[in-house]
């Protein structure tokens, strides 16, 4: 899938100067993921977080554009069960109390594929920034300059500390690695 | 080979459990030593699963032991100084009470983390609230009663060795 994406990337999203509005788009959730993966010693651990809703509005014409993205947390899944539980217990992401987590970002600005992605996100009730990095593709089968369907890819770091999922930080590093890969539809 | 205990010698069966106990606790003692100072990864992270699935069976041996103990006939204790026999008498109690209060503190801590506690692949209904507060008491204790276990059994093993007067042979051999 990412393969294909990063494939895609040379035909990208060109010819989008002429647009000068936000472009309001509806999430495949059935086809989008939000993935993480943590240091566990030398191995990796690596599972997933549905996503709930999304809301996502591009300028592709350097405007500004925003995105809120809502996770269920409670449904996060985990490479082995024990790891799923202490994810979602009170010592990680607490989801009997925050069964969401949220990004939202207001106010950036979409270059030609890219962009950085200054936003907000809150995961057991408390918020601090981050940055995202994110890369806008066409879909496959999709025409160039055709934005009914895109596909977005963003990537980034929290650290569990900054809010409060400290759990078994003995055993499971403190810097979580998130990928977004999010299917669009236009509105 | 009598299965009971008599008046002057101990059966099969408190032979067997309590040299299957011994075993199983002194392994215990050094398996909970050694992954407490593991540096905990993909591959050895099933030693958690062994651990509590190892001390809960204890802790069913435990029970077991304590309930044919006050079932059955308890040979008479061979001539020996009183204040050993008071000794003897205080650590046997405080054996058997660690051996069930070391197995319960780990499971009580263990199920405080919020994750399950699987004994041999059965899922065991959680015994206590997911808390950190819990959670840290409780293996603080477990710490504790461990540390005070290996006194015990270093005691009983000092006495047992020390008396030579058929103790230890009556609970290898039935008599001494």
């Amino acid at each position: 899938m990412l393969t294909f994406l990063c494939l895609c990337a040379a035909v990208a999203v060109a010819p989008m100067g002429a647009m000068a509005e936000q472009i309001a788009y509806r999430l495949d959730a059935a086809r989008s993921q939000v993935a993480y993966e943590v240091a566990f010693d030398k191995d990796i651990i690596r599972g997933q977080i549905p996503i709930s809703s999304a809301d996502v509005r591009i300028d592709f014409a350097g405007g500004p554009s925003s995105v809120r993205v809502t996770l269920n947390a409670a449904g996060a899944t985990s490479s082995f069960p024990f790891a799923e539980q202490a994810l979602k217990g009170p010592k990680v992401l607490a989801t009997a109390s925050y069964p969401q987590m949220t990004f939202v970002a207001d106010g950036f600005r979409v270059g030609r594929t890219t962009a950085q992605v200054p936003g907000q996100v809150t995961i057991r009730g408390v918020t601090r920034p981050v940055t995202l990095s994110a890369q806008l593709y066409r879909q496959q089968g999709t025409e160039a300059g055709d934005l009914s369907k895109m596909s977005v890819h963003m990537s980034g770091a929290v650290s569990r500390a900054d809010f409060g999922a400290t759990g078994w930080a003995d055993m499971v590093a403190d810097a979580v690695r998130i990928e977004i890969v999010a299917r669009l539809d236009r509105i | 080979m009598s299965l009971w205990n008599t008046e002057d010698r101990f059966g099969l069966v408190t032979r067997v459990l309590h040299w299957v106990m011994a075993l199983g606790v002194i392994g215990m003692l050094g398996f909970g030593t050694y992954i407490a100072n593991m540096t905990v990864n993909m591959s050895n992270f099933h030693l958690y699963a062994w651990h509590k699935s190892i001390g809960l069976t204890l802790l069913l041996l435990a029970l077991v032991r304590i309930v044919w103990h006050l079932g059955s006939r308890v040979p008479k204790s061979l001539p020996a100084p009183k204040w050993q026999e008071a000794l003897a008498r205080v650590v046997h109690f405080g054996l058997f009470l660690l051996l069930l209060a070391v197995p319960l503190t780990g499971w009580i801590a263990s199920a405080a983390t919020g994750i399950d506690v699987v004994f041999w692949g059965v899922t065991l209904p959680s015994i206590a609230p997911a808390s950190e507060a819990w959670e840290d008491a409780f293996f603080a204790a477990h710490g504790v009663l461990t540390k005070l276990l290996l006194a015990a059994i270093v005691l009983h093993i000092a006495g047992a060795v020390k008396r030579r007067d058929g103790t230890l042979r009556r609970m290898v051999r039935g008599q001494a």
